[in-house]
């Protein structure tokens, strides 16, 4: 049985919340409806809440000066996942990625009874799978107008009950065009789609030669990359290929050094290219020794867990909120399992969710108290 | 409330746990430097190895 200290969310409520919001489709650019019916849903159980400029569901309790910011994401990677529940597995698309870990959110600020000076903040952010994170661009400007960074902020993205994560990587997306003349394909020249595929090796290598200077071991501390799409077509006499290339950054390298030496590298090839990068974001790891690593490792223990941290190969919000708060302690937590994250075999177990909300009311107390 | 003394776990170094210590709090052996979490023990504070640090695929 959950904890209650408001007593006015059930767990029945909490995993009607769940399905209620899985169930209504949210794509980025999309969310309009899943933002109505949290804010709704946050009103009528004691947080107050509107839709600010950029669509994001906002909802609040308390006045104090201490912002406990809990910053979910409300859109979802594209792709229908049937809602359905099987056993204590619960079904659909952003049931895991994020809106498992946003009902918690919900849930427990809901139960949260807030202390004079603090105020808690449920946002469900919208375009966070859309490499624009608008939603959490706005939550940084709202601040910023008013000067205060929040006293403790926490992402919403799965982790598992148990676990806090406390980094994601860095990261850099890469269009290239390039334009390449044909040959007879029976000639020793190389045709276009060759050169395209030339270039992604020579992307690879490049890579290869960053992580040996990095004298990189783990995943997080190594350039990743992927090859997201490649297509070519006839132009007349020349071919034109399409590479669409994904850079996942460790801490030690930024996109702009990325974007600069990589420029620099592709240029000595010789060959006729349109480079476009976009969505930049540098990697970033908490710290542990600060209020809020403290209250979850004490909040999962008192619930019988044995807490774990965790860094995570992806890229969330926290990338992008975190450069603005230096010294706002910070760290990503929900129910779930982030393998599943855009897959067609996303689901969360009900149990789980229900045990991280109850690890977050008790991270809310230890806050406060 | 004075400081208090804990024996590191690892090295059996003296770990110095400030008066305002709370549990939970993660401090570092000055000795060995590992990472001890700040655990309640059955009537006072006691140290163990902090939360080893896994990686994961995904967001």
């Amino acid at each position: 049985m959950g904890e209650s200290e408001a007593g006015h969310v059930s767990d029945e409520e909490a995993i009607d919340l769940l399905v209620k919001l899985v169930s209504i489709p949210s794509v980025s650019r999309e969310e309009r409806s899943a933002v109505e019916f949290l804010s709704g849903w946050m009103s009528e159980r004691g947080l107050p809440s509107r839709v600010d400029g950029a669509g994001n569901a906002v909802g609040s309790q308390g006045f104090g000066s201490r912002e406990i910011l809990l910053l979910g994401h409300i859109d979802t990677f594209p792709g229908e996942v049937p809602v359905r529940r099987e056993g204590d597995l619960f079904y659909g698309r952003g049931s895991v990625d994020a809106k498992g870990p946003l009902c918690a959110f919900a849930v427990a600020a809901a139960r949260a009874s807030v202390a004079d000076d603090f105020k808690v903040t449920v946002v469900g952010a919208v375009e966070e799978e859309a490499a624009t994170s608008k939603g959490a661009r706005r939550v940084v400007s709202d601040r910023r107008e008013h000067s205060v960074d929040p006293y403790c902020c926490v992402i919403g993205e799965p982790s598992r009950w148990d676990r806090v994560t406390l980094g994601y990587k860095g990261r850099l997306l890469l269009d290239v065009k390039l334009r390449s003349p044909f040959s007879h394909s029976a000639g020793q020249a190389p045709l276009p789609a060759e050169v395209g595929v030339g270039l992604w090796q020579e992307i690879e290598r490049y890579c290869e030669e960053w992580n040996e200077k990095l004298e990189a071991k783990s995943a997080f501390d190594r350039v990743l990359v992927s090859l997201r799409s490649i297509n070519s077509e006839d132009a007349g006499t020349i071919g034109i290929v399409r590479l669409s290339i994904g850079f996942r950054l460790p801490e030690r390298l930024s996109p702009a050094e990325l974007e600069a030496d990589l420029s620099e590298r592709l240029k000595e090839l010789g060959n006729d290219l349109d480079l476009s990068f976009s969505g930049g974001e540098v990697a970033y790891r908490s710290g542990k020794a600060n209020p809020l690593v403290r209250a979850f490792l004490k909040s999962i223990r008192e619930h019988d867990g044995n807490p774990r941290f965790v860094v995570k190969t992806g890229t969330a919000d926290m990338n992008v909120v975190a450069p603005h708060w230096p010294n706002t302690p910070m760290l990503a937590y929900g129910p779930g399992d982030s393998s599943l994250d855009h897959t067609p075999d996303e689901h969360v177990d009900v149990g789980e969710y229900l045990r991280s909300i109850d690890v977050l009311s008790g991270v809310l107390r230890g806050l406060m108290a | 409330m004075s400081d208090k003394k804990l024996e590191c776990p690892e090295c059996a170094g003296s770990v110095e746990l400030k008066a305002d210590t709370m549990e939970g709090e993660i401090v570092q052996c000055g000795d060995c430097g590992v990472e001890l979490e700040v655990t309640k023990g059955d009537s006072a504070f006691a140290l163990q190895p902090a939360p080893e640090e896994e990686e994961d695929w995904g967001e």
